[in-house]
């Protein structure tokens, strides 16, 4: 599916990530208001960029070399859409990250797709198409949508999320509205194709378990989201069904996901100037690696992650809030060692300087470490518990 | 007997301003939309990119007013939230794919005219703005 996989690893130079910078200077100026919307003119153009410091104990973090104090954690996109008319928009939108050892020096294609609304039932978009799976799977690489400096690492990890950010094909959604005392059903349903990323930490993992990966692993992927926004107001309830296979090559042989099943269970309420999450997801995968010349080895995994979390609007510009979360791998049968389970308490805060910049800061007292944390920056080994604090300024438009 | 009427002046002025405030802000459709009443969680539906569909399942387009009193009021008295939410709502659903931006103007006029000449267009403007040719909507 060289199509595909060219669509998905399109890359272009780091000459984008200038203009990405020079439209932050743009922005500081007061240009952005000009080019973000032409009136009377469909096409649109938004961005944004962020700059994080993060300083960790014990423990480095997510790839960067934390416990010195890092700056490794870059993110831009650039977006560009156009409402050809009232039923089709088409769009693009680069992404960039780095993060410590992981993302890349160029940008990637985040999306890509034509979006047709037929009627308020049904709709469909094709091309390179965003995942809705729980509450954030969609729209967790636009750090300005969240309060959050860092989502719920073991469900919603910043070091591997590209791989589940998107995938090639189709989805059909739309909203049904049950009665007045029921309220509404909103859906998503989608199949496509589906590649590991090449530039995260997901093929580090394996390769830290033995598991040299070549290329990119790629399969198919299908899945579902049903919510229910509720009579009560601000109540939405839902769940979700991300299944993939994937199939790959390496270093000695081959490598094998078999099908691969991740469920999303979720609520999400706000009121006024409240709003509070909760999660719980799990995820249950079969590893097939084969040694040219050898038996097939088979692994299984079965991880289950839940976060809670709330904040409060203090005043237009400032916010607050807390989370903690919890994940455990259940099929190791061990919840006594750290490299099974994790355990972070959050507490974070945002101020909005004004409509485009933004400035956040986090803490994180982390137990545990079976997600975020790698040998490749951690080569003496793992202590049980980090406490890591992030700083982060942005911008968006 | 005092302190029961000082309450009440109290009561009565907050609830007197309350309202001042609600009134300045007028809730404005083009005169294809069926009804003449919105209700508080479609209008907040719509207005923060949530839904595209009026409850009858016809188009919900809305403009935003960026200047002015009625821009003051409209987000906190009817959509009971800050203007720097909705705006991370909508950019937030702009960054996934979903929609677009809504188009915004400066002046009520322009709001009214856009309105006025655009099935399913949905806006807001100060009670006291010239707005001939468009309905305006009360809020359930």
């Amino acid at each position: 599916m060289e199509w595909g996989k060219g669509i998905c690893n399109f890359r272009i130079g780091s000459r984008w990530v200038s203009c990405l910078l020079a439209a932050g200077v743009a922005a500081l100026i007061g240009v952005t208001p000009a080019i973000a919307q032409v009136q009377d003119v469909h096409l649109q153009i938004h961005g944004f960029a962020t700059q994080s410091f993060v300083v960790s104990d014990n423990n480095n973090y997510l790839g960067m070399n934390t416990r010195s104090g890092s700056t490794e954690w870059t993110e831009a996109a650039l977006n560009v859409n156009d409402q050809v008319s009232d039923k089709l928009r088409v769009g693009v939108q680069f992404h960039y990250t780095r993060l410590g050892v992981f993302g890349g020096d160029t940008p990637d294609i985040d999306w890509a797709m034509g979006d047709y609304t037929v009627n308020r039932w049904l709709g469909v978009r094709a091309g390179k198409v965003k995942i809705r799976w729980g509450l954030c799977n969609d729209t967790q690489d636009y750090d300005p949508g969240y309060m959050w400096s860092l989502l719920p690492e073991p469900i919603y990890g910043i070091d591997i999320r590209s791989t589940d950010l998107s995938q090639l094909g189709v989805e059909l959604y739309g909203d049904v509205s049950i009665s007045n005392k029921l309220g509404q059903l909103e859906y998503s349903a989608y199949y496509g194709y589906y590649y590991f990323a090449s530039n995260d930490g997901t093929l580090e993992s394996l390769k830290e378990s033995g598991t040299n990966i070549t290329g990119q692993p790629s399969g198919k992927t299908p899945g579902f989201d049903l919510r229910w926004k509720t009579p009560v107001s601000g109540l939405t309830l839902g769940g979700s069904l991300m299944m993939y296979n994937a199939q790959g090559t390496t270093t000695d042989g081959t490598f094998s996901e078999p099908l691969t099943f991740w469920s999303a269970y979720y609520a999400d309420y706000s009121h006024k100037k409240l709003f509070a999450s909760w999660q719980y997801s799990k995820l249950v995968a079969y590893t097939t690696t084969t040694v040219t010349g050898s038996d097939p080895s088979t692994s299984g995994i079965d991880e289950r992650g839940w976060f809670a979390m709330g904040g409060y609007h203090l005043t237009d510009k400032l916010q607050a809030g807390a989370y903690y979360t919890h994940d455990l791998i259940a099929s190791a049968h061990d919840n006594s060692d750290p490299a099974n389970f994790f355990r972070d308490w959050a507490a974070s805060g945002r101020y909005d300087f004004n409509e485009y910049f933004y400035g956040k800061v986090e803490g994180h007292f982390i137990d545990g470490n079976d997600v975020g944390f790698y040998g490749i920056d951690n080569p003496n080994g793992l202590k049980p518990k980090t406490n890591v604090l992030v700083a982060k300024i942005g911008f968006t438009f | 007997m005092r302190k029961q009427l000082f309450v009440i002046f109290l009561v009565a002025t907050a609830s007197f301003f309350a309202v001042r405030a609600q009134a300045q802000v007028i809730i404005i459709a083009n005169p294809s939309f069926k009804g003449e009443v919105i209700s508080k969680g479609v209008l907040r539906d719509v207005f923060t990119g949530e839904s595209k569909f009026f409850k009858d399942g016809s188009r919900a387009l809305p403009v935003l007013l960026s200047k002015g009193a009625a821009h003051d009021s409209f987000y906190p008295d009817c959509l009971h939230m800050s203007e720097s939410s909705v705006i991370i709502s909508w950019r937030r659903q702009v960054f996934s794919g979903k929609v677009s931006m809504p188009p915004s103007f400066d002046s009520e006029a322009a709001i009214v005219e856009y309105v006025a000449k655009t099935s399913g267009a949905i806006g807001f403007i100060s009670k006291s703005a010239p707005h001939e040719g468009v309905k305006v909507l009360s809020i359930d």
